[in-house]
């Protein structure tokens, strides 16, 4: 009996009550030893495996990399040329922007949860300044967001979640939309645009930093099938994710403080009102709807009830 | 440890109870993923059959607050239904231990489907059916369980 009025008062407390994060923070340090050893299996034959390797296999992949290594490098000189006149076109329209965030790499716990909710454990908590909301990114795309820290470990909410939406935008002509995920390692779908928008199957959908949580030009996924269904209102677009969700083993944590600039959208210059003419009026505001909105997401919901 | 006659080697319990929540998070291949068997659940149902003084309500609703924090669902779901499957198993005991095998098995067939149930009704509506595979799985490690934990017991004279 008293354990069913305990149960109940912590139901009520852990899902209504914000100051109650302490206390499951700390019951995560508990358990978080437990985890760790529950990922040393894995862990060990990975070592193992490293250790083996083959002589002939371990040259090949050096080729490899360096093939890469050079692709890369050439690509990146281009970029920095292009970085530079990126910046100085904007500097011409008197808006500053920063191209690039610091990331921090933390190494996800490999256990097993809960095979219906789509959650990882990292290893980086509290103590490296993770924090509630913070950007996951792998080293192909977005995965997800922070949603919980003890001082040791934090939990990553991955895009697939259903309870997960991203704001983004088409690569190709730049069209606003939000992306949520629909659990079960099924693909993301892309909600809310109407029959005549302008989606192609192939299209890269990239972050578009609208509600200021997810640093804006990032993959997130490509569109691999857009359908109309007859009498509904929206388009029935499926989006397969661009990062690795359950194969990756690092992740990179978007560090705070570089976020983009905001102030050049609050003032009224060309960029501004150029970007807020290309909203559909169906692009929800709905950004993330994990927490209470942040006060930069009221510029995106100003644009979109326009 | 041994403090009086009735009771020695709790240690034995916890540690059983902490290697069945290895064995809930140890990675398993993508295809077996959905039939992992709910050990902690049937540890403790072991343990609430055997020694009912021992592991009582309590032991399995704290049980059931660690498992809530180290799997991430809303605080208070698992301990709820952990702690009425300690609460139904205590209640029967002296009835399930004349049982054979068998018998036993399909209590706790009944018994996990009712801790899924509440884990389920907690999670949402739309889940297919693998969701229910544990508790056929549970069933039917039940008799090694059994066997492995009665071992433990004696071997280590935990009462």
């Amino acid at each position: 009996m008293l354990a069913l009025l305990a149960s109940i008062v912590l139901f009520f407390l852990d899902s209504r009550l914000d100051y109650f994060k302490p206390v499951r923070s700390t019951l995560s340090t508990l358990v978080y030893p437990i985890q760790a050893t529950a990922s040393l299996p894995t862990n060990f034959a990975d070592w193992i495996g490293d250790f083996f390797h083959d002589r002939e296999q371990l040259r090949e992949q050096i080729t490899v990399m360096s093939a890469t290594n050079k692709l890369q490098s050439i690509r990146l000189q281009k970029m920095q040329a292009l970085e530079r006149e990126n910046m100085r076109l904007r500097e011409l329209l008197g808006s500053s922007f920063r191209l690039q965030e610091r990331v921090q790499v933390a190494e996800l716990l490999t256990v097993d949860l809960d095979p219906f909710s789509q959650q990882v454990i990292i290893d980086k908590g509290n103590n490296y300044g993770v924090y509630i909301g913070q950007p996951v990114l792998d080293a192909h795309g977005v995965m997800g967001q922070v949603t919980e820290t003890s001082p040791l470990s934090s939990r990553v909410v991955l895009l697939t979640d259903p309870s997960h939406s991203i704001p983004v935008q088409i690569n190709r002509n730049g069209l606003r939309a939000v992306v949520t995920g629909r659990g079960l390692g099924e693909n993301l779908k892309m909600d809310f645009l109407p029959h005549n928008a302008d989606v192609r199957k192939g299209d890269l959908l990239v972050t578009s930093g609208l509600g200021g949580r997810f640093p804006v030009g990032y993959p997130v996924g490509e569109v691999i099938s857009v359908d109309f269904p007859q009498g509904k209102a929206f388009a029935d677009i499926k989006v397969q994710p661009a990062a690795n969700l359950s194969t990756s083993r690092e992740v990179m944590l978007v560090l705070p403080g570089e976020k983009i600039d905001t102030e050049p959208l609050l003032a009224p210059t060309p960029a501004a009102s150029e970007a807020a003419a290309t909203v559909t009026p169906a692009a929800s505001a709905a950004e993330m709807t994990l927490t209470a909105p942040q006060n930069q997401s009221e510029e995106a919901a100003d644009g979109d009830n326009r | 440890m041994a403090t009086t006659a009735e009771s020695r080697n709790g240690f034995v319990i916890v540690v059983t109870l902490i290697i069945a929540m290895l064995l809930m998070l140890v990675p398993l291949p993508d295809f077996a993923r959905y039939f992992r068997p709910e050990w902690v659940v049937m540890t403790l149902i072991y343990w609430a059959m055997a020694l009912p003084h021992r592991v009582s309500i309590g032991v399995g609703w704290l049980t059931g607050l660690l498992m809530d924090a180290m799997m991430g669902t809303t605080l208070g779901i698992m301990a709820f239904s952990y702690a009425l499957a300690v609460y139904l198993i205590a209640r029967f005991h002296l009835q399930l231990r004349q049982y054979p095998l068998w018998q036993q098995a399909l209590t706790i067939f009944s018994v996990v489907l009712l801790v899924h149930l509440v884990a389920i009704i907690a999670a949402g509506p739309d889940m297919n059916w693998v969701i229910w595979m544990p508790v056929l799985t549970s069933t039917l490690m039940w008799p090694i369980m059994y066997a492995v934990l009665r071992k433990i017991r004696r071997t280590f004279q935990v009462s």
